[in-house]
């Protein structure tokens, strides 16, 4: 068998060859080779447990009954090694119900749940909460990521950049909708932890209370581990309490989603600091088997610019931003000037305007465009009245005394250089300026804090100063110690650090029980099929994205209460209700081709399918060419364009949106149902000039048949 | 009309049904399509005696097929060399107009593979000089397979023997 294709599905070709030919003329291999064939191909279609191997397994031993033909101890044996040989892939498609490959097409995971760095089950959990069900979307979520609300608030939602939608109208509200849910599940006392396992005698420290350590700590309590989970500051969070602010994420919500994990019997440790309050052989002593290290980058780089050792109101944004978490609610001065536009230089400046600055202003030395800030956020901003400079390079703070009187500053232009795609700010002489500033806020980057974490010999340091590691298992180069998050990536996002805190856990848990680490990490795994949410193809293209209500602006720009209030109930249901259901869909545009080039109807417009050259899509179409012959629907490999009957109608459906509908016409003679008027004015229309129009009985295939019987043979 | 022409001796045919089942052998069929049928007619009273009649139904093999009309994908097709009417599967689309097309509901639907399965007289078979795989089997010899000319004759034949006046019956 060659090895290009994914094995799976070569051995369905395989096997389906050698029983189609006729190759397998003893009726038992051939017996044998359709019941594995079965089986084999509900492993394809992710319809298996893991018995069916097991079962595979037996059947392939029935091959080599004595006096067994020649044929069937060759496929015998041909099936033997390849299921030994890769045994693993078998028992991948039937875990992560997944084919990497996409050879298996009917098991491609959607482009949202593959863009999210947990690899949370999307579509599933967009059409529980279309449904109503809250506490079911949070059960799906969770198992991929324990703070769904948290990330409902704030994620980057990279998903949403992933979404297919998108190609037709606007991405679906990925992010907000799993806080609704999250919100909706916590208040009516249904956000509830899965059953944990018994403790299995193992302990584990968590260094960081961070989303990366929150992540790990979850995982391994449910698999049954001891955790303890080792904390500097006095609260938990890490950078989602002390970073963000509380009018993107309020406390609150942190609070109750990490009272969940303690709930599960993981313990945290506040206000110890590793290396100085605990030190790894004092935890080895106690039990501890393995570490995972979540320090993050808690450490603010600074301008390195004139003037900037001199004064006291030169602030890092991450010490602002942290005291001020902290409960120190004191403006840190009338004109602040934030140095940086990435994220946490928009919260620094939003902050500082909350605690009453009277100007603030954001300096960046490359343009718009090229900023790291979420452009969202960038908007906020501006509307409370925050002012950027773009091309802006600090040059000198300027003052007197103690006090600042200003940032001198020099214009820049974006200037090409060689060996770099990034477009380089560079001074245009005689052009510098002073912008008026009492407080210069450096927010241009952190790194990682090493302090305490020398009893770590073993693990390597990368030249930007985060941990080495392996992404499969997020294990160290030192036995039992692993780390994710900000530690290992450098200053990125919450999702990226409760996707590498999951896969830590498992990566703990393998070490644990000596299990060899994975080479590749794992594929997102699609929890189940929720069966798509049914609507007309009018509803599916209107309806419209909501619009986010916000706070009013006085309240934005004088309180840390929450920007963004949230959608209402209905508006929720209807926008996760919007989802294309890429993970039953995945857009091969068979369907289309089949209709247009095969029937030569072209009833179908749904230039989304085409990822390279989109065109226009638009559901509603559909009806007023379709015949409801059901090529389409006999084509689609997923069963996600399918055909049904309901009330007398037929109907043209694609996950869950009504494409067509046409009435059913029956049988004169027995019932039976029959073709629509549209189909049937079809095959007029084709064969009108070989049959004379006569008067015909709309009549079954079974029927024809027995009335030609009749006509042509009465009984003698 | 294809130049081959399978008549089947209505008197001869006793309703066993071998012919369906070497048929659906022959093309590993599952169950639902049946490329050839044998169709009870009756029983109904000739006078005092109870009659029943088995008619073989497959395909008629048309000179002018509707189902070829009808086939938007050109899955339907008619051989040139003995306009025998069969279906290329690889390029059929499973949009089943060819089976609401026939009015002698020939062209059957195989689940199976969602494509349409048909009578192709068994061409395989008679490219090598073999009878199709039904009348290679039928227990009565009722069935049998050759030329247009041959047919007519056959038939002529039959109609002589039914109306000469040896025949009881007649």
């Amino acid at each position: 068998m060659a090895e290009k294709i994914c094995v799976v599905r070569q051995t369905i070709i395989y096997l389906s060859d050698k029983i189609r030919s006729g190759y397998l003329s003893d009726p038992k291999g051939r017996r044998i080779s359709e019941q594995i064939l079965l089986l084999i191909e509900e492993i394809a279609e992710g319809a298996a447990s893991l018995d069916h191997l097991t079962g595979i397994d037996t059947l392939v031993e029935s091959y080599f009954y004595e006096g067994s033909p020649q044929p069937n101890l060759e496929v015998g044996k041909a099936l033997k090694e390849t299921i030994v040989e890769h045994r693993e892939i078998f028992q991948s498609h039937i875990e992560t119900r997944n084919c990497p490959s996409h050879d298996c097409g009917k098991l491609a995971p959607s482009p949202c749940q593959m863009a999210c760095p947990a690899g949370i089950d999307i579509p599933t959990y967009l059409t529980l909460i279309a449904k109503g069900k809250d506490a079911e979307a949070i059960e799906v979520i969770r198992r991929d990521n324990p703070l769904p609300w948290v990330c409902g608030l704030i994620c980057t939602r990279p998903c949403e950049f992933m979404c297919v939608r998108a190609r037709i109208d606007a991405p679906i509200s990925i992010k907000f909708l799993k806080a609704f849910a999250a919100e909706r599940a916590m208040s009516d006392r249904a956000y509830k932890n899965p059953p944990k396992k018994e403790f299995n005698g193992k302990k584990v420290c968590v260094v960081g209370a961070g989303p990366g350590g929150i992540s790990a700590a979850y995982y391994l309590a449910l698999m049954g581990y001891g955790v303890r989970v080792i904390e500097a500051l006095p609260v938990s969070g890490g950078m989602m309490m002390v970073g963000i602010p509380r009018y993107r994420l309020p406390r609150e919500v942190i609070d109750r989603e990490v009272a969940m994990v303690e709930e599960l019997g993981v313990e945290f440790c506040y206000n110890t600091r590793f290396g100085r309050d605990v030190t790894l052989e004092g935890l080895k002593e106690e039990g501890f088997e393995a570490f995972f290290l979540a320090i993050g980058a808690h450490k603010a780089w600074t301008l390195g610019i004139e003037g900037e050792q001199k004064f006291p109101k030169v602030l890092d944004a991450m010490t602002f931003l942290k005291d001020v978490a902290l409960g120190d609610h004191h403006a840190p001065g009338k004109n602040v000037v934030v140095v940086g536009c990435g994220n946490v230089a928009i919260d620094a400046a939003r902050t500082s305007l909350r605690l009453g600055a009277e100007s603030v202003t954001i300096a960046y030395r490359r343009s718009r465009n090229q900023a790291p800030a979420d452009p969202e956020e960038m908007e906020h901003a501006e509307e409370e009245g925050i002012k950027f400079v773009f091309l802006t390079i600090p040059q000198e703070i300027l003052g007197e005394g103690q006090t600042i009187t200003g940032l001198s500053c020099m214009k820049a232009e974006l200037v090409k250089v060689k060996n770099s795609d990034r477009l380089v700010p560079t001074p245009i002489d005689g052009q510098d300026f002073i912008v008026k500033a009492d407080v210069v806020i450096a927010a241009i980057g952190q790194y990682v804090d090493t302090s305490g974490m020398e009893a770590f010999e073993g693990v390597n340091w990368s030249r930007r100063g985060t941990i080495e590691v392996n992404h499969a298992s997020m294990e160290t180069a030192m036995p039992g110690v692993f780390a994710a998050g900000d530690a290992v990536s450098g200053p990125a996002t919450v999702i990226e650090a409760i996707g590498g805190g999951k896969r830590a856990a498992y990566g703990i848990d393998r070490y644990l029980n000596n299990i060899p680490q994975p080479r590749m990490p794992r594929i997102p795994v699609r929890q189940t099929i929720e069966s798509p949410v049914e609507m007309t193809a009018s509803r599916k293209m209107t309806l419209k994205p909501p619009v986010m209500p916000m706070l009013n602006m006085d309240r934005r720009r004088t309180t840390f209460q929450q920007v963004e209030l949230g959608y209402d109930e209905e508006s929720v249901r209807q926008e996760a209700s919007r989802c294309l259901r890429c993970d039953i869909c995945r857009r091969c545009g068979k369907c289309v081709e089949i209709c247009r080039d095969k029937m030569g109807i072209d009833a179908l417009q749904l230039g989304y399918m085409d990822f390279d050259v989109v065109t226009e899509t638009d559901f509603r179409t559909t009806a007023e060419n379709c015949i409801t012959c059901g090529a389409c629907a006999a084509n689609c490999e997923n069963k996600a364009i399918v055909i049904d009957e309901k009330d007398g109608q037929r109907r043209l459906v694609l996950c869950g949106t009504v494409l067509n509908s046409q009435t059913i016409q029956y049988c004169d003679e027995c019932n039976a149902v029959l073709p629509s008027a549209e189909y049937l004015q079809f095959i007029t229309n084709k064969t009108g000039h070989v049959t004379q129009v006569v008067d015909q009985r709309l009549l079954c295939n079974d029927c024809q048949r027995k009335i030609g019987a009749r006509v042509n043979h009465p009984i003698p | 009309m294809s130049k081959h022409y399978l008549s089947q001796d209505t008197k001869k045919c006793i309703g066993c049904h071998t012919c369906e089942i070497q048929c659906k052998l022959n093309k590993n069929l599952p169950v639902g399509p049946k490329l050839c049928q044998v169709i009870q007619v009756g029983p109904k009273l000739v006078g005092e005696i109870p009659k029943i009649s088995f008619i073989f139904m497959s395909c008629f093999h048309c000179e002018n097929p509707w189902c070829v009309s009808a086939c938007p994908t050109g899955a339907m097709q008619k051989r040139a060399k003995d306009g025998i009417v069969f279906i290329d599967k690889d390029l059929c689309v499973g949009c089943k107009t060819c089976v609401s097309a026939c009015p002698w509901g020939a062209p059957q639907w195989n689940p199976n593979i969602g494509k349409v399965e048909k009578c192709d007289y068994c061409m395989d078979r008679i490219d090598q000089g073999l009878e199709p795989a039904c009348v290679s089997t039928c227990t009565t010899n009722c069935l049998s397979f050759g030329t247009v000319e041959d047919a007519t004759l056959i038939r002529r034949e039959r109609h002589a023997a039914s109306v000469s006046s040896f025949d009881e019956n007649s």
